[in-house]
């Protein structure tokens, strides 16, 4: 899929076909995806450990209910469970070095092994990796934009996927061996829709226009018809939703899981 | 994250204010009903979840929904109004909050019920879930499980 598409095509999915397992080198894709995210220092910030639903006994299944969560959990068959560690800034100075030495950081941006060492280091990053609330700021920050390679990744191909808050945090944590310097931060959901994935259509947004400014907040980045006829095109902006039979469809997919109407 | 952005909570609805609510569009197919079963169907939080679901409900079925939600309300000893607002609470600042304890008991409660009915497997998952329903479309957020066995 173009990737124009991809991001327009992305929904929440919510139903899944639960009988449908995920093939394992579509999260391999996935998790290369994130892997491939922009980051700052060169840190791995995040860890994520995949489930498969049917591997998780009854009482590991229940413990992860809660009152918003609880038929995605019998529908999706895949679980990704997200999490910062927040050691990631153990390694930076030699992570950065690596890149100095590699040119990816380089004199001509005012980079060296010296500036690593003396400065950076002692003075910034150190002192950031004691203050729990940046940790945690950063971590939040730069596990999302790896998480949404890894959703995009997803909707790449074919599937339908969709995060969660997670609880039952400790059982997870005894359950999977999950060190104690890991905050978790998403439960990821994944399997085949079992909606169309267009899930009703796409869902509303405000105008570009009202988010972003050129210059000054007084100006709207106004949009160009003809890129957005392109974008259109292209798949990004689809037909907005509500589908004129998308309350049928949640009605039939309920209906076959039992689920409210 | 879902749930935690749900809005719906606002009893002040619960007698149809707009966009759907009984009273309005839906409200037809609610009258025979209101009929057979006049003080149970007329109450607010009956007719907000009887609208909520339009036309679309086929009559008998509506009748064997009401029918288990007064059986469920009498098991527990309350009425349809009341057991919403079991699930609600009120904040220090005066708004009105669900309430996860009354949930979690109401939840409990409900599950408690379709065993006392005899439901089993997938019967057990469905009859539950509509009970749920009658409190989702009076703004309790709360998921059941889905049948996929």
């Amino acid at each position: 899929m173009e990737f124009n598409r991809v991001v327009g095509t992305r929904r929440s999915i919510r139903f899944f076909k639960s009988w449908r397992p995920v093939e394992r080198e579509k999260l391999q894709v996935m998790f290369e995806a994130a892997n491939r995210a922009s980051r700052s220092m060169n840190a791995d910030y995040f860890r994520a450990i995949v489930v498969n639903r049917d591997d998780l006994d009854a009482e590991t299944r229940d413990a992860l209910r809660n009152p918003t969560t609880t038929a995605d959990l019998d529908l999706a068959p895949t679980y990704i469970f997200w999490y910062i560690d927040m050691n990631y800034v153990e390694g930076a100075q030699d992570r950065l070095k690596a890149l100095v030495d590699q040119n990816a950081l380089s004199a001509a941006h005012g980079w060296s092994r010296a500036y690593v060492d003396d400065f950076l280091w002692p003075q910034v990053l150190e002192p950031i990796s004691k203050d729990m609330s940046a940790v945690l700021f950063m971590g939040a920050v730069e596990t999302g934009i790896a998480i949404c390679n890894a959703l995009n990744a997803a909707v790449d191909q074919g599937l339908g996927t969709c995060m969660h808050a997670f609880t039952a945090n400790e059982t997870m944590k005894s359950l999977l061996g999950v060190p104690d310097t890991w905050f978790p931060v998403w439960l990821q959901l994944v399997g085949y829709p079992a909606e169309e994935p267009e899930a009703g259509g796409q869902r509303p947004r405000n105008p570009i226009s009202t988010l972003f400014f050129e210059g000054h907040t007084s100006r709207p980045f106004e949009e160009d018809p003809e890129v957005t006829e392109r974008l259109k095109r292209e798949g990004m902006l689809q037909t907005p939703g509500p589908f004129p039979y998308r309350a049928q469809e949640v009605k039939m997919l309920s209906r076959m899981y039992g689920l409210p109407e | 994250m879902s749930g935690a952005a749900h809005s719906d909570g606002d009893r002040a609805g619960a007698a149809g204010t707009g966009n759907g609510e009984p009273g309005e569009a839906g409200s037809t197919a609610v009258t025979g009903l209101a009929d057979a079963m006049a003080g149970f169907a007329a109450a607010p939080s009956v007719r907000r979840w009887l609208g909520r679901s339009g036309d679309a409900v086929a009559t008998a079925e509506r009748t064997a929904d009401l029918e288990m939600l007064q059986r469920f309300c009498a098991s527990i000893d309350t009425d349809p109004d009341e057991l919403v607002a079991q699930c609600l609470r009120s904040t220090k600042s005066g708004t009105t909050a669900i309430s996860a304890v009354g949930r979690r008991k109401t939840d409990e409660a409900i599950t408690a019920f379709v065993a006392s009915e005899g439901a089993t497997g997938r019967d057990s998952i469905v009859l539950a879930n509509k009970l749920r329903g009658f409190l989702i479309h009076n703004g309790i957020f709360m998921q059941g499980s889905a049948a996929i066995d």
